[in-house]
């Protein structure tokens, strides 16, 4: 007779890692399906629905690619900075204030498009580094937990979106209630209504990942990441590291909101950020904080959003999409954990 | 092999006893290693049974597979003749199996009751400060562990500490204690202690398994010996009829011929010292913690430190590895001021540093072995050139390092923490010696070893110091500074009470510095 028996091993197989991750989106999918059947609706022909407005339409690909490019900066933002072992909650926050930053020079610097454009990306850059910049040097030097202190500067910078677009800012043609007037520069779009900030996201993700690999300082940061007595140790400057990679950190995120507002919306309005920074959470974590996963984390998590978004033209709320993601997240824990065991059979001797 | 009857017999039980813990062919296998193969190991109650082996012999796998840290790919456990299959440690616990890790996992912020009562389902639901103390001062004198019950761990010493954890193991009614190599970080005064406290429990019929590398202390303690090889069990003695030789034969598998250690008086090539340290003070978070320390380091001798640990010894490593800063006084290396260097500006200068703690300062277990092993050297050609990283550099000088260190790797991309102790130490102390091209500093660097390997060690300490390099050896035990150092300085309380040539020291006057008699008030 063979019984059998479960094994934890020490190191989860990449293969099994990968299958169980997929599993558990296809888990996710078919309990929200089966939520979404027992309150009465056909759960075969939203998704059928979803599937053909997302893919079936260069349209509806244009719309995916206008959520994938946010996702890519707001989860590498997120991503690099758990690589030093910092939790940046507040992508959020630095998008938006990238945002606001490259819409003041829009606004108010004028000059050629090929000027004003790089200096926008630089804006919202240094926006985005200096709206973590707190946390950052509160953490670096007083050991203060970045988790909470992002999140805080997250409703300040959105408070700070929406009365500039409705107070000072407001577009004084009087056509708009609550945002800017249209910004007289854009990131240029290469297909359809989609523009360079997705390229350029993707390239960046690319870069990431080589300079993980492949630089001393990348090699740095791992260390500093995994145990920063370590680093003390071999020399490494682990509080300049901290610093510098928690203010790459949000330097990404704000340039995200820089394209989002330059390339996709055009003007700055509140809740521009619509939740990309929280989601980018998501996105790292699931990519495990690796700058080519979150490429495919951030797509996947497009084609939800995208989903989300068919389904409430279809009468859903956007609760519904959220649960998705949480169940999702919930799952691939799950999984993650599955993942580290094997299921032996062991002969039992007689008797 | 002998019939159990006599087993029991010799061991003052009556016969038929069945054994505490039966292993009937445990097997462990992880990708690439063969952790344990068949292993057959009987612990009948009243006896201390050690465990031996050379590093990454499978000793402490084992016990995690005992304890249900791990579980086991063939084979039965049998605890009071049941056949058991633990999930958890928590099992293990309930059926009566203790373990005690070489890193402690008590709390460090919370008092010594707090830590005896928590996560045990004995502890009431509401109680008050007062009564936990009560408790465990009870516990406490019921066991014959003296313990400070409000003490908060954090403080304590290391052996008190031990002291914390065996009593949170006995507290839940062990009648097994599992001890993996519990005196490498114990002072000899509180190993004794320890010694004792261990043959109180087993004369009250419980049994303990003790894990160890040094062979005398092994002899000393423990009624048999089961000796691992290679994950293989090779042999289970009577202590009485062992020696360290024929133990050190078993594990091998081969005679192994210690080297002898010539001591030729080391040869000052430059008279002038390669380290100088005058005056040097460090104040800790209350208390100064080095205290006008001033000496002189020569080119090719080993300096050697000797003290009871914490009086300073790691301090002073801190402060020539350039760890941390003294806060006052001047450190000269080849001429040259190097007191506010920094640690990457000395290494690259030459000093190599083991630290005392491998896990927590020098490495990063959660890292690959690659990462691991190139810390040193990962800034300069060939591993890295203007800025760029070449990881299969990395991977090329990770396999060299580990050959050299005699330490089996089956995957390179594994986390550091997967091997086994004295593999972590082998490793970390190559990686030191390669770059100590004027000083090594090794504090406590065979903590871990095997017998072969700590001999592998100062062989080449010694090659080191004929090659030029200066040495400086922190060691707790006597013998070893006084065969392989050249001077002796002895430390107390953060200052250096004296120092000599080993040539005129005795284990008596050096004793009595260590208890912190100056060497100007000597007798
Ligand atoms: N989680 C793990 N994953 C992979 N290999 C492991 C793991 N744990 C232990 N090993 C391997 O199993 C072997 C036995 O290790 P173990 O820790 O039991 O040795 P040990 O006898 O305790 O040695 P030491 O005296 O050095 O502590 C080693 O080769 C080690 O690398
Ligand atoms: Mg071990």
């Amino acid at each position: 007779m063979t019984s059998m028996r479960l094994q934890r091993m020490p190191l989860a197989p990449p293969r099994v890692a990968f299958a169980l991750r997929v599993l558990s989106v296809v888990l996710a999918i078919l309990t929200a399906a089966l939520v979404l059947w027992g309150s009465g609706h056909n759960p075969l022909a939203l998704g059928a629905k979803v599937i053909s407005s997302t893919f079936g339409s260069s349209f509806g690909l244009e719309d995916l690619s206008l959520l994938f490019s946010p996702l890519i900066y707001c989860g590498l933002s997120v991503a690099v900075a758990l690589r030093i072992g910092a939790w940046n909650i507040g992508a959020e926050g630095q998008f938006n204030f990238g945002a606001l930053c490259a819409t003041g020079v829009a606004l108010f610097v004028s000059g050629p498009v090929w000027v004003i454009l790089p200096l926008m990306g630089v804006a919202g850059m240094i926006g985005g580094a200096l709206w973590i910049l707190v946390p950052t040097l509160a953490r670096a030097y007083a050991d203060v937990s970045e988790l909470i202190t992002t999140l805080l500067m997250n409703f300040v910078a959105m408070l700070l979106v929406y009365w500039l677009a409705t107070g000072p800012w407001l577009d004084p043609s009087g056509m708009a209630l609550a945002t800017t007037s249209r910004l007289p520069v854009s990131v240029p779009a290469f297909w359809g209504i989609v523009h360079w900030g997705l390229p350029i996201a993707i390239l960046i993700a690319i870069a990431l990942s080589l300079f993980v690999t492949y630089t001393r300082w990348g090699y740095e940061v791992r260390i500093a990441g995994a145990n920063p007595g370590a680093a003390r140790y071999a020399g490494m400057p682990v509080r300049t590291q901290l610093i510098g990679i928690m203010l790459l950190s949000g330097a990404l995120a704000g340039l995200g909101g820089m394209m989002e507002v330059a390339g996709t919306v055009g003007r700055l309005q509140g809740g521009i950020s619509n939740n990309y920074g929280y989601i980018g959470i998501m996105v790292a974590v699931l990519a495990r904080a690796a700058p080519i996963g979150v490429l495919a984390t951030a797509f996947f998590m497009a084609v939800l959003l995208n989903g989300g978004i068919v389904l409430q033209s279809q009468g859903l709320t956007t609760h519904t999409v959220l649960a998705v993601t949480g169940l999702i997240l919930l799952y691939a824990a799950i999984g993650d954990e599955a993942a580290h065991y094997k299921i032996l059979r062991t002969k039992a001797k007689d008797g | 092999m002998r019939d159990s009857a006599s087993v029991q017999q010799r061991l003052g039980l009556t016969p038929g006893t069945p054994p505490i813990l039966s292993l009937k062919s445990v097997s462990k296998y992880f990708p690439g290693v063969i952790a344990n193969e068949s292993v057959d190991l009987d612990v009948y109650p009243g006896e201390i049974h050690a465990l031996l082996g050379e590093n990454g012999a499978g000793k402490s796998t084992l016990m995690n597979i005992v304890t249900g840290i791990y579980k086991m790919d063939a084979g039965e456990l049998i605890v009071d003749g049941r056949r058991r299959d633990f999930s958890s440690p928590t099992d293990a616990i309930e059926a009566g199996i203790g373990m005690v890790h070489q890193h402690f996992k008590l709390v460090r912020a919370f008092t010594v009751a707090e830590n005896i009562h928590l996560g045990w389902p004995e502890t009431p639901k509401r109680i008050s400060r007062n009564s936990l103390e009560t408790r465990t001062a009870q516990l406490a004198t019921d066991l014959g562990l003296a313990v400070n019950p409000k003490a908060v761990v954090a403080d304590l010493s290391t052996g008190e500490q031990q002291r914390v954890e065996i009593l949170r193991v006995l507290a839940r009614d062990a009648k097994l204690l599992i001890l993996d190599e519990p005196t490498a970080v114990l002072t000899p005064q509180e190993a004794r202690e320890l010694f004792t406290a261990l043959r109180a429990f087993t004369a009250r019929g419980n049994a303990v398994i003790f894990i160890s590398h040094k062979l005398e202390e092994v002899l000393e303690i423990s009624d048999r010996i089961t000796v691992l090889r290679n994950g293989e069990k090779v042999a289970t003695e009577w202590t009485k009829d062992c020696t360290e030789k024929s133990l050190a034969q078993l594990m091998v598998g081969r005679e192994i011929v210690l080297t002898e250690t010539h001591k030729k008086s080391a040869i000052r090539v430059k008279a002038a010292p390669v380290l100088s340290l005058s005056d040097v003070s460090l104040k800790g978070e209350q208390d100064t913690v080095l205290k006008n320390i001033s000496f002189d380091l020569y080119p090719g001798e080993i300096l050697g430190i000797a003290g009871v640990a914490g009086n300073g010894q790691r301090e002073l490593t801190y402060v020539i590895s350039g760890l941390s800063q003294p806060s006052s006084g001047k450190i000269v290396l080849d001429g040259e001021d190097v007191t506010r260097a920094g640690a990457r500006a000395l290494a690259q200068k030459g000093i190599g540093h083991i630290p005392e703690d491998r896990l927590h300062s020098g490495m990063a277990p959660t890292l690959s072995i690659t990462d691991n092993a190139v810390l040193r050297e990962y800034g300069a050609p060939p591993l890295s050139r203007k800025g760029w990283f070449s990881p299969r550099g990395a991977a090329n000088l990770a396999r060299e390092i580990a050959s050299i260190a005699e330490v089996m790797v089956p995957d390179f991309n594994m986390p550091a923490r997967n091997l086994s102790g004295g593999n972590q130490q082998r490793l970390v102390a190559r990686r030191e010696m390669r770059i100590a091209e004027r000083i090594l500093i090794a504090a406590y660097p065979s903590r871990g070893l095997d017998v072969g390997a700590i001999n592998t060690m100062m062989r080449y300490f010694l090659e080191l110091r004929d090659s030029g390099v200066a040495v400086v050896l922190i060691s707790e035990e006597l013998e070893e500074l006084l065969s392989f150092s050249d001077r002796i300085a002895v430390m107390f309380h953060g200052e250096i009470m004296g120092t000599c040539p080993t040539d005129k020291a005795d284990a008596e006057t050096i004793g009595l510095m260590m208890g912190g008699t100056r060497q100007e008030d000597l007798p």
